[in-house]
């Protein structure tokens, strides 16, 4: 058993002053040279020694990079370098995307939201990522630069395993782009952790639905799962059942049924598989409960 | 001279809830701590190889690339210090010699100019193991088969009241036999039997250790050391370096939380046997958080097999238990736990028939060592459900079958003792009527269940029966007072308390009142350790003495200064009157100058200087084979906890409501504080009740962190602890105080688990009470 080093090792600090800047810095190596947000999750992981990067590239300071706008037409884009506090006490992200904020305030502490990016958590790519169930239903995509220029992607398309993105060596995450929400929309995240606060999620569970009068049932649904599978994923099964069926706590059970034995969960220090699996259930049933409710009130 | 006013005099301070003496220094960030000190260019760094094995023999060493490493200073292994210590049982080495027994144990110290380079020297240190099969289980550890962790287990030197085993991993056996077990059976209605697990847990202080020390030109050690108890550090670093107590030096600043976990010896060995070899260089070593968890102490983990049986009458008629404890690779303390646990098997019950046997056993995990409660959180945790469980089979009221059960004054225990009066049966009254025990009351949702549990509980301080404290007061000439102790302060609130006694019997203001810190053991009166919840009884006794030794000085220079009997005088407000000539002299000056004589003859008195022991001296042994004996303890505190709590069925997680906390604490000097130690126990307890463990897998720990280990935070303690005072005096405590500090999370495991099982139907026998194991189980239940 290999201890975490008792401080952080010696890095080459680089305060990127553009993303150019910092994209030119970067170059190909990550296992030399990585970005740094807020760094709670890059530190935790050069003091565990599981990295051992010599240089680290600052994004925090790029002018832009931090940026929220909110634009009636086109949505929401939040820059990679924003933290979650100042994502989560925006006045245009709490009035049309409440979802995301409850979602970002079951992340660790107070303390460490004024720190950590949603940016940096999307890259971590960590299947426990607090942020990632919720920016999946609402539909999110990415905007990634290299020197070669930018593309855009699907965060649907974005996790590829524990640890592992699109991302290629030498490209960086810029922005993450949600679209309107749906009218009527109403959504809920429920995280479940051993303790009530700042835990990482044993099973994290975000559904959105919103009326819709084509669908039998009179109304869509989203569901996404955290820290049950290799990444973050949607449940699109459950989601088609919901909208093809009458909703009944008969049809939302069996879509929750269906969310668990899609779920892929592993055992360890947290919870058995067993138990997460469970829980897939139980807590996907009583967001879309809850969510049915919401929506009900509303009509 | 000023008329006597009596009606102005300030109340005595004692009983009053005063402000904590240390409150604005710790507040405001002032308060020194021992990594806070600083040393100069001087200082070095320490580093420590560990075991990454929990069972190994050492078959060779090379440092030599360590060594050469720019910037270390020395390297030093078990070959710098050869000498067995140990507080109860020498069975270790500070660091290792022939085999390697946790995965932790130090193995080579690195000493350098800063603790990455310590820290990169100690990963070219070479070690190379032959790998032993661990014992990772206490009862399996017991099989003739099993692997022995000590073979020279009879070479060591022992306490007398301690009985190893040779030849198998028994550190110590504990029985009791009292009255007959055997036919007592066949008089019960109702018998049951179950076995309890307790994982091993950490006491996470918010102060990881750390230990700075130097060896000076003279040869003699100082360590600066995060500490509860110096004086028992002083004594074990001498056992291990074969020195006298007076060439070590022990000085304690405040302590960052201990909870047990800094009495006794573990990170300052290293620190001081790296000093050893490089003399005038003060060496520094911290545990980061991870080691904290497995480096120093752990709580050890317990199986515990416990049979009852009760009459048709609910009358509890014998008890059998079997302690299996997890000590870990040394006992340290553990050997004493596994005692303490033995002697107080039947919880604070009147059975006539009993027969335990306590085994303390090593294993390949962590030291265990004491912690907040000493085994009685562990053993309680068995005791209270079980009997739980008779009153269900009895269908008894769980609070009725208590109370018919409990200990009073006047009875004897199991080990024979006559008990000293006891509140215990207010205690239980009270704490049910405090959450309306019997009242149904609704849950917050559909989807919970909602019930409320009881759990009794009792502790004696467990040490050696000659464990002394000694204080002096020294009066300066403001008529303000120094009070010297070797109790710590812990964040228990003992030098506020100290402070009061004295201010109480000197008259004077409590401000007036200052405790010499930090406590060093070549200045402060000896005192045992910070332990077993004794420093308001035991320093509180040798506090009032050395208070009334100064009172009675000053006393008697007034009487003679007045020509008056001295049964007419008193110490009032900060000065000396008499209530027959109502003659008021101030303190001040009179305490250091004393009078002149009349007539310019020259003067009388000095300075008042002030000093007290105390050492219990009616504490008597047990026998071998019975554990029965006149007195095993000098007193039990005695207590209830109730619970009013609903389980979540989707998640099985549980939300306390409230909990009541009643403890019968003989006199509370502070109520304020006394409370303060109901509410950090029940946080505490509930934190080990609903999370805590240390997840081993052969002897590896998997969650030496805050990742993984978790404790309860401010959204996870009860909405409401309701801490009720009983007070019922101790014949020889300070204005009767009996001590407090591990008892308010003693009960609370096992009443949580009981209003689980109220809520739920499912009782969870083994800690921690997740979410998840109570969802399966439910589960388990639903599926039939
Ligand atoms: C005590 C504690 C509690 C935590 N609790 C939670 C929790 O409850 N839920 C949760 O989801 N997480 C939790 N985390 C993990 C962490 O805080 C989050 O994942 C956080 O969002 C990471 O963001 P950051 O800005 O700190 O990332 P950093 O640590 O700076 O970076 C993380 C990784 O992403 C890369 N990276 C960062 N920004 C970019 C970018 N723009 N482009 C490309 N790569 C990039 C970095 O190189 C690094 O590999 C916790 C961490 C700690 C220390």
């Amino acid at each position: 058993m290999e201890l975490p080093l008792p401080e952080l090792p010696a890095f080459d600090y680089l305060h990127a002053s553009s993303a150019q800047h910092a994209l030119e810095q970067l170059g190909g190596s990550i296992a030399r040279t990585r970005v740094l947000s807020g760094g709670t999750d890059l530190f935790v992981q050069m003091r565990a020694g599981s990295i051992a990067p010599t240089e680290l590239i600052d994004l925090k300071h790029i002018p832009g990079l931090a940026t929220i706008e909110f634009d009636e037409n086109s949505g929401l884009t939040i820059g990679a370098a924003a933290t979650m506090n100042a994502v989560a006490r925006d006045p245009e992200v709490q009035a049309n995307y409440p979802l995301l904020v409850r979602a970002l305030e079951t992340v660790a502490s107070y303390q460490l939201r004024n720190r950590a990016t949603i940016g940096g958590n999307l890259c971590n790519a960590s299947p426990a990522a607090d942020s990632a169930p919720s920016l999946l239903v609402l539909g999110s995509r990415l905007t990634l630069e290299s020197v070669g220029g930018q593309r855009e992607l699907a965060l649907n398309d974005f996790f590829k395993g524990p640890g592992e993105t699109a991302l290629t060596p030498g490209e960086i995450l810029t922005k993450i782009s949600l679209p309107l929400a749906p009218t009527g929309w109403k959504g809920r995240y429920l995280k479940l952790g051993r303790n009530t606060s700042g835990d990482l999620a044993i099973v994290g569970v975000a559904v959105l639905g919103f009326p819709d009068p084509e669908p039998t049932s009179g109304f869509r649904f989203r569901i996404a799962l955290a820290s049950v599978a290799p990444t973050p994923i949607r449940v699109a099964d459950a989601e088609e059942l919901l909208e093809t069926t009458t909703l009944s706590d008969e049809s939302i059970e069996q879509a929750a049924r269906i969310a668990q034995d899609l779920a892929r969960p592993i055992s360890d220090a947290r919870a058995s598989a067993e138990y997460r699996r469970a829980m897939v259930f139980e807590l996907t049933a009583w967001a879309l409960k809850d969510v049915r409710q919401m929506l009900e009130e509303e009509a | 001279m000023t008329e006597v006013e009596r009606t102005v005099s300030a109340p005595s301070p004692v009983g009053e809830s005063v402000k904590r003496i240390d409150a604005f220094e710790k507040a405001t960030g002032a308060a020194p701590f021992a990594d806070d000190l600083q040393f100069g260019p001087n200082l070095l760094y320490g580093r420590v190889v560990r075991s990454p094995h929990p069972h190994a023999r050492i078959l060779s060493l090379d440092v030599s690339k360590a060594a050469a490493l720019p910037g270390v200073r020395a390297v030093v292994t078990g070959d710098n210090c050869d000498a067995r210590f140990g507080l109860y049982l020498r069975d270790r080495y500070i660091f290792c010699r022939d085999k390697v027994r946790f995965v932790g144990d130090p193995v080579v110290g690195v000493v350098a100019i800063s603790e990455t380079i310590a820290e990169q020297a100690c990963r070219l240190v070479e070690v190379e193991y032959e790998v032993l099969d661990p014992v990772v289980d206490p009862v399996r550890a017991l099989d003739p088969g099993a692997p022995l962790l000590h073979e020279n287990l009879a070479d060591y030197e022992v306490a007398d009241f301690i009985d190893p085993k040779p030849g198998t991993n028994i550190a110590n056996h504990f029985k009791v036999r009292k009255g007959n077990v055997a036919s007592a059976w066949d008089e019960c209605e109702v018998i049951v039997e179950r076995e309890f697990r307790v994982p091993i847990i950490q006491h996470v202080p918010i102060e990881p250790h750390v230990a700075v020390a130097e060896l000076d030109r003279s040869g003699r050690y100082t360590l600066w050391s995060s500490s509860q108890s110096p004086f028992a550090q002083r004594n074990l670093i001498a056992q291990a370096l074969e020195l006298s107590q007076s060439d070590i030096r022990v000085i304690a600043p405040y302590v960052g939380g201990g909870f047990g976990s800094k009495a006794g010896l573990s990170a300052e060995g290293t620190a001081v046997v790296m000093a050893m070899s490089v003399p005038g260089h003060p060496v520094k070593v911290r545990l980061t958080r991870e080691e904290e968890f497995f480096c120093a102490f752990v709580r050890q983990g317990l199986v515990a097999k416990t049979r009852v049986g009760a009459n048709a009458q609910g009358e509890i008629l014998a008890m059998k238990t079997e302690y299996y404890w997890d000590a870990g690779a040394y006992t340290e303390y553990g050997v004493n736990i596994a005692r303490a646990a033995g002697y107080s098997s039947t919880g604070p019950y009147r059975i006539p028939n009993v027969e335990a046997d306590s085994y303390c056993v090593y294993t390949n995990h962590p030291v265990g060592g004491p912690m907040r409660g000493f085994g009685m959180p562990e053993i309680h945790w068995g005791i209270e459900q079980i009997m739980d469980i008779v009153a269900e089979e009895l269908e008894m009221d769980k609070v009725e079958f208590r109370l018919k059960n409990v200990l009073h004054g006047g009875e004897q225990n199991v080990t024979g003792m006559v008990m000293h009066p006891i509140g215990l049966s207010e205690c239980i009254e009270k704490a049910a009527r405090a959450i309306n025990w019997g009242v149904d009351e609704p849950p917050s949702s559909p989807y919970a269940r909602r019930s409320k549990g009881i759990a009794v509980s009792w502790k004696a301080p467990a040490m050696p029966p000659n464990a002394g404290s000694s204080a002096t007061v020294r009066m300066n000439e403001d008529a303000t007072v120094t009070v010297a102790v070797g109790g710590q302060e812990i964040g228990q609130g003992t030098f506020t308390v100290m402070a009061q006694m004295v201010a109480g019997v000197l008259g004077i203001p409590v401000d007036w009142v200052q405790i010499s810190t930090p406590v060093d053991t070549k200045y402060s009166p000896y005192e045992w350790q910070t332990v077993a919840s004794r420093l308001t009884w035991s320093m509180g006794n040798a506090v009032v003495a050395a208070a009334q030794d100064a009172r009675r000085q000053i006393l008697e220079l007034a009487a003679e200064h007045w020509n008056e009997d001295i049964e007419h005088l008193d110490l009032r407000d900060g000065q000396v009157i008499s209530y027959r000539s109502e003659e008021v002299l101030p303190l001040q000056n009179l305490v250091v100058y004393g009078l002149p004589l009349p007539d310019d003859q020259g003067w009388r008195g000095g300075p008042i200087l002030g000093q007290g022991s105390f050492m219990p001296g009616y504490v008597t042994s047990l026998d071998n084979e019975t554990g029965q004996g006149t007195r095993a303890v000098v007193h039990y505190t005695t207590g209830c906890q109730a619970v009013d709590l609903e389980v979540d069925t989707r998640t099985g997680k549980v939300k306390i409501h409230r909990i009541a906390s009643a403890f019968d604490v003989g006199k509370a000097i502070n109520p304020e504080q006394v409370e303060a130690q109901m509410q950090g126990g029940v946080v505490q307890g509930a934190s080990t009740a609903l999370f805590e463990q240390l997840i081993r897998h052969n002897g590896v720990p998997q969650n030496a962190s805050f990742t993984d280990y978790r404790i309860a935070t401010s959204v996870d303690i009860p909405d409401e602890i309701i801490p009720i005072i009983v007070e019922v005096p101790q014949d020889d405590g300070p204005w009767g105080a009996r001590g407090v500090g591990e008892h308010p999370m003693i009960p609370t495991a096992p009443a949580i688990a009981n209003a689980v099982s109220a809520a739920t139907g499912v009782r969870i026998f083994d800690l921690p009470i997740s979410a998840e194991k109570i969802y399966l189980e439910m589960q388990k239940e639903r599926s039939g």
